[in-house]
């Protein structure tokens, strides 16, 4: 008659890791669990008080993790926990005191295991041990299944009109004998919800299809007989095609001769029907097929229409569940192929293309796009690099520049990518430079440190080459790394500039919040990532400009573990599937590309992701905390 | 059995086993109730009956959940349902000793309420108006186990108001005292989750009551009491 009440067990499952653990695991662990109470701003554990002697998940109720101050460089920093979730997990494992103090945020309730018990429950729970061991990787991966769970509705089958129209055809077609008569036909469709009926010798070869919409034209105005047989009213001219054909050779003769149906016939047998709809699906054009398109358009059209195959392709692939590390690489590969191509286009049609300034010229990208990090709305950041040849100087050569790059900055507006409201284009003489000047631009910015120096330093230093002479770019790129990783002085403006920004704490209700409450991922969530591996990418020479690239090289000579590289590696990649996910259910709503924002609101998130995105900006504290660390800010 | 068996003082008729457990549980040595908080087991309960008249009705279930050192063990709770007569067929029951509803689910009164014993041990228990759960839990061990229960009782009922003065005429009932704590209950009405409220509160009752010396039981009865004297003069 001992007994735990419903709600206990409902309440606890509901959260992870409870939520995929056996049933008799988790009973197993509340009848040893106890619910204490703490009233607000009562020390839960501390570092005093010896190894950890019990595990708790909140019932009820907010707890702060306070750094402790003797040991303000322990990787353990500020942090909130609420309703649902565990501690103290890593001092348990290791057996050791926590290097934090837990206090009671507010009046609280927690469940307690004794420790004791929480080492024979990982023993018994393959489930609670991966979760203890694993953690935010855990999270990640329940969070990835559940996106892929939502979105596996949306994207029916991964077909392509590439595949055979075998693999297409669903079920046998429906036939009937010639001599059947049209109201036994009719009946049959009816019966059996079909749109179209064939008519088959005894052989099974097709004689001639009736279609429902064949029924107005060909039955009911002409007032026919319905007693007739069915094949004096069927269509005797057959489109069709063997099974190993195309989807996209159906499509094309579906266009072509305006027929709904083709007929998929073996040996001149009727092996199957594909109607227009079943080939609906199948509408996504294939990675190839745009990236061909692209590199042969000719027109601003065309290009559009590359762009919107892009983002589709990008829509899709998001529902596909792939990671945004992929996503974002595709994205910036296809606006590349994209960007190159309008370029080329812009200059070839100024009469540019073969003369020694277009030679001489490199197209490069900034910013997200410098370092392939562009989601579906990014604006266009870019800028040109140029070589003076012998008898002209740098304003000649701008001057000639300036109105084809303006016309590329509009065509790729025209793509869907939005004039840079900064006027950090091109097209402007301010970022339209020979080499020498980039050089004596970048070196003023490096050695003045005044903010606006700090903020151009901040998007034109993730440049790339992108279309035209690499070798300029190159030859920038290895003169910054040289110089900026000599001026600790910069360096430490840098670090300190991006330590204003802080990633959201997790107050009041979960998360620090701008006004109208929403929490702007890309500027509290992604940026505190991009700014300190920008930073660290500098010190240590680091010539790549993408974010997780430059966190994995500079490991090394940063002296930082690769687990917790990984760790900020993860968080980074989270945050940005949150933001990849937010925009597309923006664009769901028909949001166009340009109206996507980064601001989500917490309260709509489910309560895993509401975690993993607290534990991701745990993350970023902790990046912050190793930048304030290194330039002893 | 039952009321009216007492009504003519006779005493149930228990098994030799039942008698036997009875017996145990009479011997339990008694707890010293001046203990601290930190180092005892209290009971706290709550019923569930056929109505509100203390005097008809009749006890269907109990839920218990143990504090035991000022925490909630989950493990060391307790409910059980007793075995009803069909209303109409009382008095033949009673005759019989074994009604049609034996077949109904619950278990049979003497021994729901011998288990109950067993779990509560001697440990003191608490309830938020206490009167009604204990006549209810006496009248049954009286009339299924002959039992004349004296066993240290506390009212939350009281405590709250007499820790804090000033709420108490806004906050009369379990649900406004849980409600001004922010006590979030994903369950009420039954007596195990309302016994786990009030266990929560207790917990509540024991911190502030911390704040001002009341670190055993022995001494919340004491604030009880003087409670009951406030309530009864004011």
């Amino acid at each position: 008659m001992s007994a735990i009440h419903p709600s206990e067990f409902a309440f606890i499952t509901k959260h992870a890791p409870f939520d995929r653990m056996e049933l008799a695991h988790v009973m197993w662990m509340l009848e040893r669990m106890s619910l204490g109470y703490y009233t607000e701003g009562e020390v839960i554990v501390s570092p005093e008080r010896g190894a950890v002697d019990r595990f708790l998940v909140i019932k009820q109720g907010v707890v702060h993790g306070e750094q402790n101050v003797a040991k303000a460089s322990d990787a353990d920093t500020w942090l909130e926990l609420m309703e649902g979730e565990c501690f103290p997990l890593g001092a348990l494992l290791a057996n050791r005191p926590v290097a934090s103090v837990y206090r009671a945020g507010t009046d609280i309730f927690c469940y307690e295991l004794p420790a004791a018990d929480f080492r024979e429950l990982i023993g018994l729970s393959a489930a609670f041990r991966d979760f203890c061991t694993r953690r935010i990787a855990n999270l990640l991966e329940h969070s990835k299944q559940i996106i892929q769970a939502q979105y596996s509705q949306s994207s029916v089958e991964q077909q392509s009109l590439a595949s055979p129209l075998s693999a297409i055809v669903r079920r046998a077609p429906v036939t009937c004998a010639p001599e059947t008569s049209i109201r036994r036909a009719l009946e049959i469709m009816r019966d059996q919800r079909i749109g179209s009926m064939v008519a088959v010798d005894e052989d099974g070869r097709p004689l001639g299809i009736m279609t429902l919409h064949d029924v107005l034209d060909r039955i009911a105005i002409p007032q026919i007989d319905l007693d007739q047989p069915v094949l004096e009213v069927m269509s005797m001219q057959l489109n069709t095609l063997p099974p190993q054909a195309l989807a996209h050779e159906a499509a094309l003769m579906m266009a072509k001769h305006g027929f709904r149906h083709v007929l998929v016939v073996e040996n001149g047998k009727l092996a199957g029907l594909v109607s227009e709809k079943d080939l609906f699906a199948l509408q996504r054009v294939g990675l190839r097929q745009i990236g061909t398109a692209i590199r042969s358009a000719d027109t601003p059209q065309v290009l559009q229409q590359g762009a919107a195959d892009i983002r589709r392709m990008a829509h899709s692939m998001m529902a596909q569940g792939v990671a945004p590390e992929q996503l974002t690489q595709f994205i910036s590969a296809f606006n590349d192929l994209l960007t190159a191509r309008v370029v080329e286009l812009e200059c070839k049609a100024s009469g540019l293309i073969g003369t020694p300034l277009c030679e001489g010229m490199c197209w490069m990208a900034l910013g997200s796009e410098g370092r392939f990090e562009q989601t579906l709305n990014t604006d266009q950041d870019n800028a040109i690099i140029f070589t003076v040849p012998e008898g002209m100087d740098a304003d000649q050569v701008r001057a000639k520049l300036l109105p084809v790059a303006r016309r590329i900055n509009e065509t790729l507006a025209l793509c869907g990518f939005p004039l840079c409201k900064g006027e950090i284009m091109a097209s402007n003489p301010k970022w339209c430079l020979s080499l020498e000047e980039w050089k004596r631009t970048f070196s003023n910015w490096i050695s003045g440190g005044s903010p606006e120096s700090l903020l151009n330093a901040s998007i034109f230093f993730d440049f790339r080459a992108l279309y035209g002479a690499q070798h300029l770019a190159d030859d920038l790129r290895g003169w910054l790394a040289h110089v900026a990783s000599d001026n600790s002085r910069f360096l430490h403006m840098m670090a300190e500039n991006a330590l204003h920004n802080r990633p959201p704490l997790g107050v009041v209700r979960d998360f620090v919040l701008g006004k109208e409450n929403k929490l702007d991922l890309k500027l509290n969530g992604i940026t505190p990532f991009v700014d300190a591996a920008r930073i660290f990418g500098l010190a240590a020479g680091v010539t790549q400009t993408n974010t997780i690239q430059r966190l994995r090289l500079c490991a090394d000579k940063m002296n930082i573990h690769i687990s917790e590289i990984d760790a900020w590696v993860d968080a980074l990649l989270f945050i940005q599937v949150l933001r990849l996910r937010h925009h597309d259910e923006e664009s769901a709503q028909g949001a166009g590309d340009d109206a996507l924002d980064n601001l989500i609101d917490p309260e709509k998130l489910n309560e895993l992701d509401r975690r993993i995105l607290k534990e991701a900006f745990r993350q970023a504290r902790k990046l912050q905390a190793r930048l304030a660390l290194e330039y002893h800010l | 059995m039952s009321w009216l068996g007492s009504w003519f003082g006779h005493k149930p008729k228990l098994g030799a086993d039942q008698q036997h457990r009875l017996a145990a549980w009479q011997a339990l040595p008694p707890v010293e109730l001046k203990a601290p908080v930190g180092e005892s087991r209290y009971v706290v309960v709550d019923v569930e009956t056929t109505g509100l008249n203390l005097m008809q009705d009749r006890l269907i279930s109990i839920g218990a959940v143990a504090v035991v050192n000022g925490r909630i063990a989950l493990g060391d709770s307790f409910y059980v349902v007793l075995q009803q007569r069909a209303a109409s067929e009382k008095d033949n029951i009673l005759l019989h000793g074994i009604g049609t509803s034996a077949q109904l689910e619950g278990e049979a009164p003497a021994e729901a309420l011998l288990a109950f014993l067993e779990y509560l041990g001697k440990s003191p228990l608490v309830a938020f108006h206490v009167t009604f759960d204990e006549t209810m839990i006496k009248r049954a061990l009286r009339d299924y186990l002959g039992l004349n229960l004296k066993h240290p009782w506390l009212d939350l009922a009281y405590v709250m108001p007499g820790l804090h003065p000033p709420l108490a005429r806004k906050l009369r009932a379990l649900d406004d005292w849980i409600g001004h704590f922010n006590i979030r209950i994903d369950a009420r009405h039954n007596a195990l989750a309302d016994a786990l409220a009030t266990a929560q509160l207790l917990q509540v009752a024991h911190s502030h009551a911390a704040e001002k010396d009341i670190a055993s039981y022995a001494e919340l009865q004491d604030l009880e009491k003087a409670q009951r004297w406030v309530s009864a003069v004011s």
